[in-house]
């Protein structure tokens, strides 16, 4: 019965959290080793991208207790500030990257009065901050295009001899960004920061009476937050070539990650992104295979049944069956 | 020896055919459209009219005949993108593409990456063509339809005009071009831009009732906009004198779910209702449209029959030119220039078609009447005609 509560996870020691990355990475290869095709590396470039928004959801929530139903924002406004930076200002595509994550932080920054809110208020709360900007980049025509769109976005540039455009560049690329902002998330959960964080999330006022300034560490979390969905908003713009308000600040960006987080087990720092590609193969490959129009009601099945199951998630689920083991060997 | 000889000559019949039929090269065209979603409708029909562009054309072709790979792309540009490499990887010689420039711009550049022809018949974005891309090709534009609604303007010549419009890409557009071509010509235009969520447009039309004073409302929206707007037109009764409106109004499905908002509104056309054709082709369309589907041709139906029949042709010309394989479909595609269900057809050198262009069909109890150009007309128009 406690095994169907979610309940905060201490993070696992390092030589574990080694054996997962080495587990990841040689996952992450497997694709270019085997030679797969342009069709299955741009299924995981998009699964990739969607795990970037899922990882810094999770963060957020995680680290804090903050669910955001408005993550749209920060990806329209990265995938705008990087295709304008460098279609407009010419500047180089790596640096406007990590600039457009810098300004998807200015936007999260008009969202600090919201933290004082919590729960089902913070939600609805950044659920219409999201709406404002695609508003704003419908109407500032002048700078985005408008309604019609924007589709001269420069192409990801080659490095050290790899064609960073080409499918197998942009995956390698996205594989290194999605390390790099777990990584983070990672060394932020083990820190002293991380201890308050999560202790922010499971009760607010009691970590306030022992002295912790709660809306900063909530402030440094929503602009870390925002600064990598920034930036996997930007890397998904010079990877389509093409934005439109409707899509940029579409409410998929908001929903999906959540979805990917949830399945995946969002108390863990792997599991939005296994629980992102599961779904995004599962959803575009298996499902599609067998019905080819309406595929999304056998995601919904299994979205269902991993809830009732599994409501840790993925990892949470394999955590469950490897502890079984143990206390079946002891 | 008679009974012999007819045997013989009907086993070499038989086997004549069965070489032709089985010596007969398949081809693969493969094509993405929005199957699910809010644009589900839209991406179905375009899909039935290729389906019987392909079906017609092999019933009249002995040397190729083509089949045709349908991927749902959800509406979304990545997924749009991964159905063009799959198709390309499943050996389609050429793609046909979804809905909307935000789907069409970046499938038609991987397309393009691969080598492989695209074509479509449902972006209207100038920045698609401005982009010099060698195997791009589409059939309509924003040009056409202005064009369809400048000749109806010039010809009842109203003082006043109102554009409600929708602030989608498609809409907006034209909603632009439109203002600037009317206001040119003399005639006072405001444009009143609506958000797509909005529903409510009582606000909207009591502006045109109260300070527009128009004679005319053009609305440049999609189907769920056009019944808010008439609908609240009907409630608010502005003194104009007509309602025009784009693609998807002139249609009788719009009469058959809207009976009591649509008559004498006018919106662009190809063809009349009950639908008369009188070219071979066309009448060929409508009647396997209506065997397979049960129903008659419509707007959607048609710019896919046409798209994909001008593709079916160039294939076949550049495979019996030896050149299908060797990058020559871009170069037969230019090649064409002939006349459709649309009007004429010959492709620019960005791939775009100048001659698009549209009638005009007013909504009459029931039935469609040509009504502008007049010299497509089937009938004159009713003016003042209003739906109340």
């Amino acid at each position: 019965m406690s095994s169907h509560v979610p309940s905060v996870s201490r993070p696992s020691s390092w030589p574990s959290s080694i054996v997962f990355v080495g587990i990841a990475l040689v996952l992450a290869a497997l694709p270019l080793a085997a030679g797969a095709g342009n069709y299955f590396l741009g299924l995981l470039i998009s699964a990739l991208i969607l795990a970037g928004i899922s990882l810094a959801w999770a963060l957020l929530g995680n680290l804090g207790g903050m669910v955001s139903f408005g993550h749209a924002a920060f990806f329209g406004v990265g995938s705008y500030a990087s295709a304008l930076l460098s279609a407009k200002l010419g500047l180089p595509v790596l640096l406007s990257v990590p600039l457009a994550g810098v300004i998807a932080v200015g936007a999260s920054l008009l969202m600090i009065p919201a933290l004082r809110l919590s729960g089902p208020y913070f939600a609805l709360a950044i659920l219409a901050y999201s709406q404002i900007f695609r508003i704003l980049a419908t109407e500032l025509s002048w700078l985005t295009g408008g309604a019609a769109g924007f589709q001269a976005i420069p192409q990801l540039p080659t490095v050290l001899g790899l064609d960073l455009a080409s499918r197998s560049g942009s995956y390698v690329l996205l594989v290194v960004v999605v390390a790099l902002c777990a990584l983070v998330y990672a060394l932020v959960r083990r820190s002293l920061v991380g201890t308050a964080l999560r202790a922010i999330a499971d009760s607010e006022d009691a970590t306030r009476v022992v002295g912790v300034n709660s809306m900063l560490l909530k402030a440094w979390m929503l602009a870390l937050s925002a600064f990598i969905t920034g930036v996997f908003g930007a890397l998904n713009a010079h990877i389509i070539g093409f934005l439109e308000p409707d899509y940029a600040f579409s409410g998929v960006w908001s929903v999906l990650p959540i979805i990917a987080a949830i399945f995946g087990g969002y108390r863990t720092t792997f599991g939005p992104i296994g629980g992102a590609v599961i779904i995004y193969l599962f959803d575009q490959v298996v499902a599609k295979s067998i019905i080819a129009v309406g595929h999304q009601i056998l995601l919904g099945f299994l979205l269902a049944a991993m809830i009732l199951l599994a409501p840790n998630g993925l990892l949470g689920l394999a955590e469950r069956f490897l502890k079984g083991r143990r206390d079946a060997e002891a | 020896m008679i009974r012999k000889s007819i045997v013989s000559l009907s086993l070499a019949l038989a086997m004549a055919v069965g070489t032709a039929a089985a010596s007969a090269e398949e081809l693969l065209i493969g094509a993405h459209m929005p199957l699910t979603g809010s644009l589900a409708r839209s991406g179905q029909t375009f899909t039935e009219g290729m389906q019987i562009a392909v079906r017609q054309f092999n019933e009249r072709s002995d040397k190729y005949k083509f089949k045709v790979e349908v991927i749902d792309d959800e509406s979304t540009p990545a997924k749009a993108v991964s159905a063009v490499e799959k198709l390309v990887n499943d050996g389609a010689v050429a793609v046909i593409g979804g809905y909307g420039s935000n789907i069409i711009g970046p499938a038609s550049a991987a397309s393009n990456n691969l080598g492989k022809v695209y074509i479509t018949a449902g972006a209207v974005s100038d920045e698609l063509t401005a982009r010099g891309l060698k195997t791009f090709f589409r059939i309509n534009n924003n040009a056409g339809y202005q064009r369809g609604v400048e000749n109806l303007v010039a010809e009842l010549k109203p003082s006043a005009v109102s554009i409600i419009a929708s602030t989608r890409e498609a809409p907006a557009l034209l909603a632009k071009g439109l203002e600037q071509s009317l206001a040119e010509k003399g005639v006072k235009v405001t444009v009143h831009s609506f958000d797509p969520a909005i529903t409510d447009f009582k606000p909207i039309i009591n502006k045109v009732k109260l300070r527009d004073k128009a004679d005319m409302i053009v609305m440049s929206a999609y189907e769920n906009d056009y019944v808010g707007i008439i609908r609240a037109a009907k409630v608010l009764k502005p003194d104009v004198k007509l309602i025009v409106g784009v693609w998807s109004l002139a249609t009788p499905k719009m009469y058959s779910e809207f009976p009591d908002l649509m008559n004498n509104v006018v919106g662009t056309s190809f063809v009349p209702f009950p639908v008369e054709v009188n070219d071979p082709e066309g009448k060929r369309f409508a009647d396997l449209y209506r065997e397979v589907y049960n129903k008659d041709i419509e707007y959607l139906a048609t710019l896919s029959f046409v798209e994909t029949t001008i593709l079916l042709e160039a294939i076949s010309r550049a495979a019996e030119a030896g050149t299908l394989d060797k990058g020559g479909l871009p170069d037969e595609m230019r090649k064409t220039d002939r006349q459709t269900l649309l009007g004429r057809v010959k492709f620019d050198e960005t791939g775009d078609n100048p001659f698009f262009s549209l009638s005009m069909g007013q909504h009459r109890d029931g039935k469609i009447v040509l009504v502008s150009p007049q010299a497509n007309a089937n009938g004159s128009i009713v003016y003042p005609g209003l739906p109340w």
